[in-house]
């Protein structure tokens, strides 16, 4: 194995995000998975909308696309049909991809276009000042939901699952090895593959709620995962929910994988399918 | 005539991309532009292209540019509210410097307004409709074959100048069909490419003409592509010294090759006392209504620029110093009016024909209209 | 300039945009220069259809008919719309069906979509008997380059039957003259 820094954009750097995010953590699993397929740096595009965790995209030395917010599954799709031999990745986060991208993302979805979203999911708009996004839990505090969030929020991987996605996953931040072993599964999966990776962001949403700094976070997340020496399709992630009508959780893992026809757009004779 | 053929604008416009080397369309049903992409699913995968349908017109010009990125040249065509969507996009294909072609087929507006009705309602917003400071370049043609024309130069102009590109008509020329031949072939300009070394490759810095080479993704270089202001690395920047030389730039990239860009019809100017100026299907009865007046013997001429954005105020401030009125026909309630006033700085009377109630101006109209601008000089 | 406009009018699925077209491509094999114009409303069946058809001798300037010479109504609706917009010197040609009260001596009422029930069993043919009954009354494009602009529009399945429409047409006038 290389050093995965050969990857960063040293020039680049120093980076935007708050000290204690875990987003870093995602990159370098992210990095390890590339690393593990020897993907051709030349031949790999990654495409990032707006917010924190598409700010990686600017950190890593491969052919980047730092788009517009909520577009990335779009621009993705142009780049992937345009030109197939690419490995086409797609960096988003809660609010990026599930409000005002969430459009482009169930119809990627939909597609089977093979390409590969991260989400990285913080609960929170980070970049903008820890405004409530949709996966928010019910109850939790932001800048726009000071009394608690009186609305109900997304499970991203169940939403994804409904719009057709061929490989739907959930990992968490908390465990960074386990997160690289998806990602390769995700990105060798022919089609569609999402995951989603439970972030943080101690910044605002820790700060807001009382969980401490991204340390505390992390071992807190670690923590809300139950179920894990049962079946491993037991396993669920437990948000910080405070309220008492909290759901049982959300499951974790690879939830959803499957082969369905990929799309590739509609080319001469004979491409469109498997 | 040898080889004419019956055709529609809007297949002349995919002749011409097809002749200008269009292998990616991404697009959402509009009316009156449909027809488009109807055509491009038909033809474009037999040339070597690839078309997609997408979810809305955000994510078309999206896909467009994606595809762009990845060396395609790549198109969408929509009508004002998907012209509305797609501004976001215009403005990150301007900044980010991606190649592209947007055709607006206009009906009357705002909102949904008269799907099936023509207007030219939409000029100003294809100069100013996204945000911040930006060039445009906003071609219009006026007859199907024009269209095919104009096509092809949208496709060459926005590789050359690596900015977005608007092909902007009416209904009527979009639905009309007119007796057309098209060339054998025609001229088609690449986007420049680097040659030199990919480990010291400054995407973003430009040699004297102002435009930057361009690689595709996956050619061997590898580099940023950012909406957000950036530096030669093409890597954000909050410098104002950078910022500056930025923007500055990707306008001087366009008004400095004005001349290669503007393109103006002018008829029976050299005694005219009156001068019409009108643009897309407009221009077709102003030159009707020119020809008709000379025979009543009033003393009128036109001048039509194929070129809406860069506006060409030389041109017309020309005109303008030359006569005595210009009378400005468009169906809108007067938008480029105010940029004929502009150009004429006071060097003329400016009367407008305006109408936007989905009928279109007619030669009749302007003929009367040209008869009651003598009466008013007088 | 030799410049003639005419409009076929009637009801969306009467097929009025298909003959405004052919009668257009019909003018170019002629050698002449024509434009094709339709009008229609957001319906694909029923609702208004108009297909306007300039033809001229040189370049045509103004695309859009300005002055119909003839107008050929096929419904009642487009009759009323179109009929009092005729200038004195332009001719009707209305359907057997929706006769205006109004007729003046050079208007001809044709039984076009009965002929054209008769030739098909539907009405989408009404317009290229239309046609038939537009060549025969003005000749501006000859019957044999009418009846191959037919042959190259329409589905080859349907050929035979819209040939048949358009000499029904024909003869409509021919026999209308004996």
């Amino acid at each position: 194995m290389t050093d995965v820094r050969d990857h960063l954009r040293e020039w680049a750097m120093p980076h935007v995000l708050c000290p204690g995010c875990a987003h870093g953590i995602v990159l370098r699993s992210f990095l390890e998975a590339v690393d593990e397929q020897e993907i051709d740096r030349n031949r790999l595009a990654m495409v990032a909308g707006i917010g924190c965790s598409s700010r990686l995209v600017g950190y890593v030395d491969f052919c980047t696309l730092h788009g517009t917010h909520g577009r990335a599954p779009a621009f993705a799709t142009g780049l992937k049909m345009a030109r197939p031999e690419l490995h086409v990745v797609v960096v988003t986060g809660d609010g990026d991809g599930l409000a005002i991208g969430a459009n482009h993302l169930i119809h990627a979805a939909r597609r089977n276009i093979d390409i590969t979203v991260l989400l990285l999911n913080n609960s929170i708009y980070g970049m903008t000042g820890g405004q409530a996004a949709p996966t928010t839990p019910t109850g939790a505090v932001a800048s726009t939901t000071p009394g608690g969030n009186t609305e109900p929020n997304f499970d991203a991987c169940k939403l994804l699952i409904g719009a057709g996605a061929s490989f739907v996953a959930r990992v968490l931040a908390a465990n960074p090895i386990e997160m690289t072993r998806v990602m390769v599964e995700g990105m060798t999966h022919s089609g569609f593959s999402f995951i989603e990776v439970v972030s943080d962001c101690p910044e605002y949403y820790g700060r807001y709620n009382g969980m401490g700094g991204g340390a505390d976070m992390l071992t807190w997340m670690a923590g809300r995962e139950v179920g894990v020496t049962g079946p491993l399709s037991s396993k669920r992630f437990v948000n910080h929910v405070p309220s008492s009508t909290a759901p049982p959780g959300m499951a974790t893992g690879i939830i959803q994988r499957e082969e369905r026809p990929v799309f590739t757009g509609v080319h001469g004779e004979g491409s469109h399918g498997p | 005539m040898s080889g004419a053929k019956l055709v529609q604008g809007n297949e002349a416009c995919v002749r011409g991309a097809l002749a200008a080397g269009c292998n990616f369309y991404a697009g959402y049903p509009i009316t009156p532009s449909s027809e488009i992409a109807e055509l491009m699913v038909r033809f474009l995968p037999d040339a070597g292209g690839v078309f997609v349908q997408m979810e809305d017109e955000i994510a078309s010009l999206a896909t467009v540019i994606g595809a762009s990125l990845a060396g395609s040249r790549a198109m969408t065509a929509t009508s004002g509210p998907g012209f509305s969507l797609m501004q976001e996009h215009i403005g990150f294909a301007t900044m980010a410097e991606v190649p592209c072609v947007v055709v607006n087929v206009m009906r009357g507006g705002p909102s949904t307004g008269l799907p099936t009705s023509p207007s030219q309602g939409d000029v100003m917003q294809a100069r100013w409709g996204t945000h911040g400071d930006h060039p445009s370049i906003v071609l219009a043609p006026s007859s199907v074959g024009e269209v095919f024309n104009l096509t092809v130069k949208a496709f060459n102009l926005a590789e050359r100048f690596r900015t977005p590109v608007t092909l902007i008509y009416d209904e009527i020329i979009g639905h009309t069909r007119e007796s057309v031949v098209f060339p054998d072939s025609v001229d088609v300009i690449s986007r420049p490419r680097p040659n030199g070394d990919p480990s010291t490759f400054l995407p973003k810095a430009a040699p004297p003409d102002g435009v930057p080479p361009m690689p595709a993704f996956g050619d061997g270089y590898r580099f940023h592509v950012t909406g957000l202001t950036h530096d030669e690395r093409g890597f954000p920047t909050t410098d104002p010294g950078q910022a500056g030389a930025l923007i500055t730039r990707i306008h001087d990239k366009v008004t400095n090759h004005q001349e290669e860009i503007t393109e103006i019809e002018t008829l029976m100017l050299d005694d005219a006392e009156i001068a019409i100026f009108a643009y897309g299907i407009v221009g077709r009865s102003a030159h009707e209504a020119v020809l008709r007046a000379r025979e009543a013997g009033i003393r009128v001429g036109m001048i039509r620029p194929l070129t809406l954005w860069p506006f060409p105020y030389h041109q017309v401030g020309e005109v303008a110093a030359q006569v005595d009125t210009l009378l400005v026909a468009e169906m809108n309630l007067g938008q480029l009016i105010g940029e004929v006033e502009r150009a004429a700085a006071g060097r003329s009377e400016i009367v407008g024909h305006l109408r936007a109630d989905g009928e279109p101006i007619t030669p009749t109209d302007l003929v009367a209209a040209i008869s009651g601008a003598g009466a008013v000089r007088t | 300039m030799d410049r003639s406009e005419y409009r076929i009018a009637g009801a969306g699925g009467q097929g009025v945009v298909t003959a405004g077209r052919i009668l257009a491509e019909a003018a170019i094999l002629s050698g002449a220069e024509a434009i094709h114009n339709q009008v229609y409303g957001p319906q694909s069946r029923g609702g208004a259809s108009r297909s306007d058809v300039v033809i001229a001798t040189e370049r045509i300037g103004y695309p859009l008919a300005e002055e119909i010479d003839l107008l050929v109504a096929l419904s009642g609706e487009a009759c009323s719309r179109y009929h009092p917009e005729l200038a004195d010197r332009s001719r009707l040609v209305v359907d057997s069906r929706c006769v205006p009260t109004d007729l003046r001596t050079s208007d001809r009422p044709y039984p076009i979509v009965d002929t054209a029930r008769s030739v098909s069993g539907g009405q989408l043919v009404s317009g290229v008997v239309a046609l038939g009954v537009l060549q025969a009354l003005t000749g501006v494009v000859e019957a044999a380059t009418l009846c191959r602009a037919v042959a190259d529009r329409v589905p080859t399945r349907h050929c035979e039957m819209n040939l048949e429409a358009l000499e029904a047409g024909m003869r409509l006038v021919a026999g209308d003259e004996r």
